[in-house]
């Protein structure tokens, strides 16, 4: 022990002898793992029956549990972009996530990332990155489009409250995957404390989410960027992900807006800068099928109808079919607009290359966004001339001529797209003689064909739609079409003029400087200062739109008077267009096609639908009824048939003579008695089979059977061409398998497997009905399907939207299904999130995140009774579920809401005040409350008795008459009749008589109205940087706390100290006639408390005279010593008794031992005796023999 | 907040948009309403079903302005539950019942609706075809369960012939949240023919006479065929007398096609022939037959009713020529719901004897789900 620690001996592993044999013998058997069972049989018996069925029950539970429902996949063959929202605190770490994540993804650097970030990820996928706020407003938005959340934690730190607010909210809206990011992690210092944090909030954020969740690791910066293997693993991880569908997602189509365009009129904002905008939006459609025309929500903003809504090349599109492993350079595509990056942006009929100059040497260090950009700017042209000609085939084939009214008027934009192919044609791109194409399309085929087709693309829409762009187009053309007016030789009428003009603008120059054009114009436009320029516009063009047809022209000062010639022209012409030819009597129409068998069977469509175009052109007639859908009905048929008789009779064709034998023979083949068709004929069935089962062979007499239509196969086969025998083979192997398959699998397929199987063959279906069609008819019959990048219209938007835009906030447009729209009265189960702090009080306003929308309402806190009624609650209760109802969004049943207090600013509390579940929607209300009406009695007879001040009036008892009342005792009783004075008395009568001090309750139950308050959350609306500041209509408390106002409080109400008055009893009063039959004792009189004593009755006192006194004291004295002597006799005489009981027993036992001691001997001498007796008879036998 | 409303003239197809309006949740106003008529304005048939389809809803408005010429209808929540209704004698029960076959699945809770008024009637589709061909139509969309049914009551009177009316009949519907799609391709064979052959406060031969005549065309298709008689008398057989018959032909697949033909009502046009009538029924059982399709003339509108209520997902279903109130339908679809139906017409082939051309229907469901049943 000389200061060093003694070092332990190490162990040393044996490599030879028994025990080092007998670890390889261990070694080597351990390695069968499965031989345990066979090892140790009893470990692995049924040890109790109950026992075992417990854990084979529970086994099942888990599988089954395990179990979803299956639902169709709806999934769309090109699916939309997945939408990865970036979430968490405040300086995580998220905006250098995204950046590196792009980085690795694309090769290009992002600086600032604003608003969503679209890039091309891989060959089948596409991701859209989206940085989440601090902003609960935002983090309720985005939780409900996101498809994966890469929660970013700042490790050093620990989890915020964001965090479980984010997971919160995503547990209401359906739960998207969620993939957790710890950052900061080279704060840590000590690697053992790193270690533990990890498993620490590993283990934390799995009770949230899941266990195992993943939970990914960036351990630290390098040059202000995360670790480049680290990006990438997680970018591996995210390129692979698989989603579950979530509920509302799926069915709802939305978008995530990427591009924002303001379309307003510029003269109108010059003049009235507050008006509404017109704002037309672009974004991947997500979700299912979006119809055109329908409803959305904007969360921020509100509700709006869509005026128009279309569909335009892919700026990001996915790679074609080439079979190679990894993207090309080209292909990885980048497009964020809001950022200022993508390059290329498509407008509805036109591309615009962004090249801002600055902004490319700025940010773009490398060259590669510039060849990126003419790269995709060349494919889209490929693409949209193959589908100008597809469509132009599919749809125009049966339909009259369609008006390209639109086209022009939509944009110049156009020509931005036609003059790269047909550019040399003398385009007809003006914009309002679109109306008379008709006309047009005669005369002119190729401008014709080119304007047909965009216009199939635009025959949706309204005509109020505006293009600024085009405005602007506009007044440059029509600045040249005055300077070369007569220069160009007409075209055809004067109508044209204007066209000619513009396509001198084209004429001067080649297609892509015109595009560069546009393209300044683009980026004026993202930069937001075109507006100025666009202010300078004439603006007519959308003046116009407005207008009705006729009117167009007008706008245009530059030739007024002969517009209004052509707009003279229009009417006429419109009423003579073939296109509407059809329309006439179409009733008549209908019927008489039909009855003809419907001989014009192509144009049943058109017959039943009108052409699509015809839908914009009612709208004129019928502006003024008002609502966007319209009875397309023809004028004429309309009045013919308004008032016909309402009757779903279809009247037999007169033209069919049921006598003739012809017309009986024309439906023969309806009936089993006719010809089957040749797959179902019983004759060929019984072939079949027999081809099928005809061969066998007989074991027991070894004959080989041969199917007899071997022969006759071969004959017919001659005569057939090798294709039919093919498929008949082909179709014989089918059989023989589907008849192998339902012997044999048709055993163990559940209900689970044949639904499944169900959903995959409608999935299926789905696929194939519309695969075939071109985009623009598929989209009229399925809607907008998702995965498309569409571009919506929204004509009156607030003008605080565009002008308090600010990218960093994620505008979504949720589409709304039937009745979604209305308002009425919602019934939900909610609770009290276990983190609140507080209770929730009925009446207090609160903001709900319910669908897509956030709002502000007021909600009844109920709860049912067990006869089913539901009784308001004047608090939540703590930690219970409890009904709630407001006036709200009529939402489906099932759909999970949250709500919170307020959405402004940032406390250090948790947020999320309750959540819960859409239960029942109607529009009546039943929550009641209790209400006790107090009377007093002012007359009492036996048990009737007079009762005022419960009411007020005659009719107000009547109303409650027979009602049962009670009082405070306990005695119950009804109501009778009203008394006329005083008014609002009545009689009641009681089970017991009742006391003037007592109180009369009617208990009842009032019905409760729901405050119709529906508050949508505008945060959208309000200024840059106060965007986190929305708030509604305050609590009373907090009224009451900002305005500084204290309620005095009731008198009643206030406590005091409690003083007791003493109980003065009455006297108990027994009836004469009770006294009676009393028992004599108990008579109230012999009860009564005796009086005194009488002094006759009471004994006189003792008193001693001396001498007595002293006799008294010796006679106690001697007995005394009397007591005393006979007290020690008695203990000596006891002593004595016990001496002598000793002696007795001592004697006693020495006789005992005395008597033993003899019986002993005698015993003795006995049993010698008896064994020589027995010896001498043992010795005497012997002698015997 | 409120939806943008719909606007029609005229009163003909006040049903189809009012009940549209009822599933939709859109405001419906229709102006005009005879506004040229010497009686201007909404009949009492027609207030009368404006009537029962405001017992059947909670918090709907309706607002007729005074000539009758304009009705605002802004449509509530479908409430359903026990509902009795005395139908006018101007239309036939079936008038309302196609109604309430539309509604009857989307209500909150499930419909038992006592009707009370004509049962049989020559304009509109007679109960006891609705009873035989649109349950099962609607049973193919998953709509089926525990009382599902039609009755005809009789408990003490049933059939009620136009013009005096005097029936009654009880409807049952569960409710379902959503309908599943269809593939209603292949029609199948016709296996059988049933019918009944009624007849109230006339001669009991009435029905035998009727059934002979019907008989004689059918058999040369079909030896299956079964034709029930049905004579009512005393407080059974309603106000007036008539007689009429209601051809059934069911197909392999399960699909009903069905045909109907009543004598003339009482003081109204010349009487009919029970043999003219068994005949002519017959005939247009046949033409039925002609027109083919697994949903039958009278009922293609309930069909796609229920393909576009389905789920996102295609359905199809194999149709006779459209008739014009379907057409409409179509139409009133289309502004209702924003769904199109892709119509294919398929010829016949040549050697084929199947009849005239049939339509094929193909849409995908707009995904309603009834929004009126409460969640537990």
């Amino acid at each position: 022990m000389d200061g060093k620690v003694k070092k332990q001996k190490q162990h040393q592993q044996k490599h030879s002898g028994p025990k080092a044999e007998k670890k390889k013998l261990k070694k080597q058997n351990g390695s069968t793992e499965e031989d345990e069972r066979k090892r140790n049989p009893k470990a692995f018996a049924v040890q109790s029956a109950v026992r075992m069925a417990k854990t084979f029950h529970r086994a099942q539970d888990i599988k089954t549990k395990k179990h979803h429902v299956p639902v169709v996949d709806r999934t769309p063959l090109e699916p939309p972009p997945i939408v990865i929202v970036v979430v968490g605190p405040p300086k995580v770490g998220k905006s250098t996530l995204i950046r590196c994540l792009i980085k690795n993804f694309t090769r290009q650097k992002l600086t600032d990332i604003c608003g969503p970030v679209t890039i091309v990820s891989g060959k089948k996928r596409r991701l859209t990155f989206m940085e989440c706020n601090n902003d609960i407003n935002s983090m309720i938005d985005l939780a409900k489009v996101a498809d994966l959340v890469l929660m970013l934690i700042d490790a050093s730190f620990g989890f915020e409250m964001e965090t479980f607010e984010f997971l919160n909210i995503c547990q209401v809206h359906g739960f998207p995957r969620i993939m957790g990011v710890l950052t900061h992690l080279d704060a840590f210092k000590n690697n053992k404390t790193l270690r533990k944090t990890k498993k620490n909030l590993k283990h934390r954020f799995w009770t949230e989410v899941y266990q195992g969740a993943k939970l990914f690791y960036l351990s630290g910066m390098v040059y202000g960027e995360y670790q480049n293997q680290e990006v990438k693993n997680l970018g591996r991880f995210i390129s692979v992900m698989k989603f579950r569908p979530l509920v509302w997602q799926t069915s709802h189509p939305y978008i995530l807006a990427d591009r924002i365009e303001d379309l307003t009129d510029p003269e109108r904002l010059r003049t009235d800068p507050k008006c509404d905008r017109t704002v037309s939006l672009y974004g991947y459609l997500r979700g299912t099928h979006l119809k055109n025309k329908g409803q959305v929500h904007i969360p921020g903003v509100g509700d709006f109808q869509m005026s128009d809504v279309n569909f335009l090349p892919d700026p990001c599109p996915l790679p074609g079919t080439q079979k190679k492993r990894a993207l090309n350079e080209k292909e990885r595509l980048l497009y964020a607009p809001m950022a200022g990056v993508g390059g290329v942006v498509y407008d509805k009929d036109a591309v615009y290359i962004d090249l801002p100059a600055n902004h490319v040497k700025q940010l773009q260090e490398e060259v590669r966004p510039t060849t990126e950009l003419v790269q995709s700017l060349i494919e889209t042209h490929v693409t949209l001339d193959a589908k100008m000609a597809a469509s132009k085939v599919s749809l125009f084939s049966g339909s009259a001529g369609l008006d390209p009214t639109d086209i022009s008027e939509q944009s110049g934009v156009q020509e931005g797209l036609r003059e790269i192919h047909v550019w040399d044609a003398h385009t007809q791109t003006q914009r309002r003689k679109v109306v008379f194409t008709g006309l047009e399309e005669e005369e002119d085929d190729v401008s014709g064909s080119s304007s047909d087709e965009d216009d199939d693309g635009s025959d949706q829409e309204n005509q109020e739609e505006e293009d600024d762009l085009s405005t602007f187009l506009k007044e440059v053309r029509d600045k040249s079409e005055k300077a070369t007016k007569g220069s160009t030789p007409p075209v055809k009428k004067r109508k044209l003029e204007e066209m000619q003009g513009e396509e001198e603008v084209i004429a001067e120059a080649p297609a892509f400087a015109d595009s560069e054009d546009e393209l300044e114009r683009g980026e004026a436009d993202s930069e937001g200062e075109g507006e100025a320029e666009r202010a300078g516009d004439s603006g007519h063009c959308s003046k116009e739109s407005e207008e009705d047809s006729d009117d167009e022209e007008d706008g245009d000062e530059d030739d007024e008077s002969m517009e209004e010639e052509i707009g003279a022209d229009d009417s006429d012409e419109e009423e003579e267009q073939g296109t509407f030819k059809w329309k006439e009597g179409l009733q008549q129409k209908a019927s008489a096609a039909f009855l003809r068998h419907q001989e014009a069977a192509p144009n049943l469509r058109k017959l039943v639908y009108g052409s699509v175009v015809e839908a914009e052109d009612s709208e004129e007639e019928e502006e003024e009824l008002g609502g966007l859908f319209r009875v397309n009905r023809p004028q004429k048929s309309k009045k013919v048939q308004a008032d016909a008789l309402d009757c779903s009779h279809f009247n037999p064709d007169i033209s069919h003579n049921w006598e003739l034998e012809e017309m009986l023979n024309s439906i023969r083949d309806c009936f089993v008695t006719g010809q089957w068709e040749e797959g179902q004929d019983a004759a060929t069935l019984l072939k079949e089979d027999e081809e099928l089962y005809g061969d066998f062979e007989d074991l027991e007499t070894g004959k080989v059977h041969k199917g007899t239509t071997g022969e006759q196969d071969q004959a017919e086969v001659k005569m057939d061409d090798e294709e039919v025998q093919k498929n008949k083979r082909l179709e014989k192997k089918r059989r023989l398998k589907e008849r192998f398959d339902t012997e044999y699998d048709d055993g163990d397929a559940t209900y689970f497997d044949d639904l499944k199987e169900e959903m995959q063959k409608q999935a299926e279906l789905n696929r194939a009905e519309f695969e075939d069609m071109d985009d623009e008819s598929r989209v009229q019959y399925e809607g907008f399907r998702p995965g498309m990048y569409v571009r919506l219209e929204i004509s009156s938007l607030p003008c605080e939207f565009v002008t308090n835009f600010d990218p960093h906030y994620p505008v979504i447009i949720g589409g709304l299904g039937t009745s979604e729209g209305n308002v009425g009265y919602l019934q939900m189960r909610l609770k009290k999130h276990r983190w609140y702090e507080r209770i929730l009080k009925t009446r207090d306003p609160l903001i709900l995140s319910l669908g897509w929308r956030r709002f502000q309402t007021i909600p009844l806190y109920h709860i049912e009774d067990h006869n089913g009624r539901h009784r308001l609650l004047k608090y939540t209760p703590q930690h219970m579920h409890c009904g709630a109802s407001i006036w709200g969004p009529i939402t489906p049943q099932g759909t999970g809401f949250l709500a919170v207090q307020s959405v402004s600013g940032v406390k250090a509390n948790f947020r999320i005040a309750a959540t819960g579940v859409v239960l029942d929607l109607d529009k009546s209300v039943t929550i009641v409350k209790k209400l006790k009406l107090i009377g007093y009695p002012y007359k009492i007879f036996q048990n009737t008795c007079f009762i005022k001040g419960m009411f007020n009036t005659v009719l107000e008892v009547a109303k409650f008459e027979g009602a049962s009342i009670r009082t405070v005792s306990g005695v119950r009783g009804q109501i009778k009749k009203a008394l006329s004075t005083p008014p609002g008395a009545f009689r009641a009568t009681f089970e017991d008589r009742l006391l003037m001090s007592d109180i009369v309750f009617l208990r009842s139950w009032y019905p409760v109205s729901i405050p119709q308050l529906y508050n949508p959350v505008t945060s959208l609306l309000l200024p840059v940087g106060q965007k986190d500041s929305w708030s509604g209509m305050r609590t009373v408390g907090q009224l009451k706390h900002d305005l500084g106002v204290r309620n005095k409080p009731s008198i009643d109400s206030l406590y005091k100290p409690i003083t007791r008055a003493p109980r003065h009893f009455n006297p108990l009063h027994i009836p004469k006639e009770l006294q009676k039959a009393l028992p004599f004792k108990s008579k109230p009189k012999l009860l009564q408390p005796k009086g005194k004593v009488p002094r006759d009755l009471k004994r006189a006192s003792v008193i001693r005279e001396p001498h007595e006194r002293k006799v008294a004291e010796l006679l106690r004295a001697l007995s005394t010593v009397h007591h005393y002597k006979k007290k020690v006799a008695q203990r000596a005489h006891h002593a004595k008794h016990k001496e002598f009981l000793q002696q007795k027993e001592k004697d006693e036992e020495a006789k005992m031992k005395r008597m033993k001691d003899a019986r002993k001997k005698l015993y003795r001498i006995m049993g010698q005796k008896d064994q020589k007796k027995q010896r001498s008879s043992l010795k005497g036998t012997p002698q015997d023999d | 907040m409120a939806s943008h409303g719909l606007t029609y003239e005229g009163c003909n197809f006040l049903r189809q948009r009012l009940v549209l309006s009822a599933l939709s949740g859109k405001r419906v106003k229709i102006k005009n309403i005879r506004s040229k008529d010497d009686e201007p304005g909404l009949r009492d048939f027609e207030a009368n079903f404006i009537r029962l389809l405001d017992k059947l809803t909670n918090g709907s408005t309706i607002e007729i302005n005074q000539t009758g010429t304009v009705l605002v209808y802004q449509p509530g929540l479908l409430y359903g539950g026990t509902v009795e209704h005395d139908c006018n004698p101007q239309r036939s029960i079936g008038y309302y019942l196609e109604a309430l076959l539309m509604l009857g699945p989307f209500m909150k809770s499930p419909l038992k609706a006592t009707l009370r008024g004509v049962t049989n009637d020559l304009t509109d589709p007679t109960v006891d075809l609705l009873k035989s061909t649109a349950l099962p139509v609607m049973k193919k969309f998953g709509i089926d369960g525990e009382g599902f049914d039609i009755k005809v009551r009789t408990s003490w009177y049933s059939r009620g012939m136009a013009p005096g009316g005097g029936g009654e009949v009880v409807f049952t519907c569960p409710v379902r949240k959503t309908v599943r799609p269809v593939q209603l391709t292949d029609p199948g064979k016709i296996k059988r023919i049933r019918g009944v052959a009624y007849s109230v406060r006339v001669s009991p031969q009435m029905g035998n006479r009727i059934v002979e005549s019907a008989r004689g065309i059918l058999n040369q298709f079909l030896p299956d065929i079964y034709i029930y008689t049905d004579h009512m008398k005393g407080a059974n057989s309603g106000k007036s007398p008539g007689f009429g018959l209601t051809l059934v032909a069911e197909t392999l697949n399960g699909y009903f096609l069905s045909a109907e033909m009543l004598s003339t009502p009482q003081g109204q046009g010349d009487p009919i022939l029970p043999e003219d009538l068994g005949r002519n029924c017959a005939k247009l059982l046949l033409e039925e037959i002609y027109r083919g399709g697994c949903v039958d003339s009278s009922n293609q509108s309930l069909a796609l009713l229920l393909m576009t209520l389905g789920q996102q997902d295609v359905s199809k279903v194999l149709l006779g020529p459209l008739s014009p109130y379907t057409i409409e339908f179509l139409r009133h679809i289309r502004d209702f719901f924003q769904i199109m139906f892709k119509i294919e017409v398929q010829k016949p082939l040549e050697d084929e004897r199947k009849g005239g051309d049939k339509v094929l229907m193909t849409c995908v469901g707009v995904g309603y789900s009834n929004i009126s049943k409460t969640l537990k």
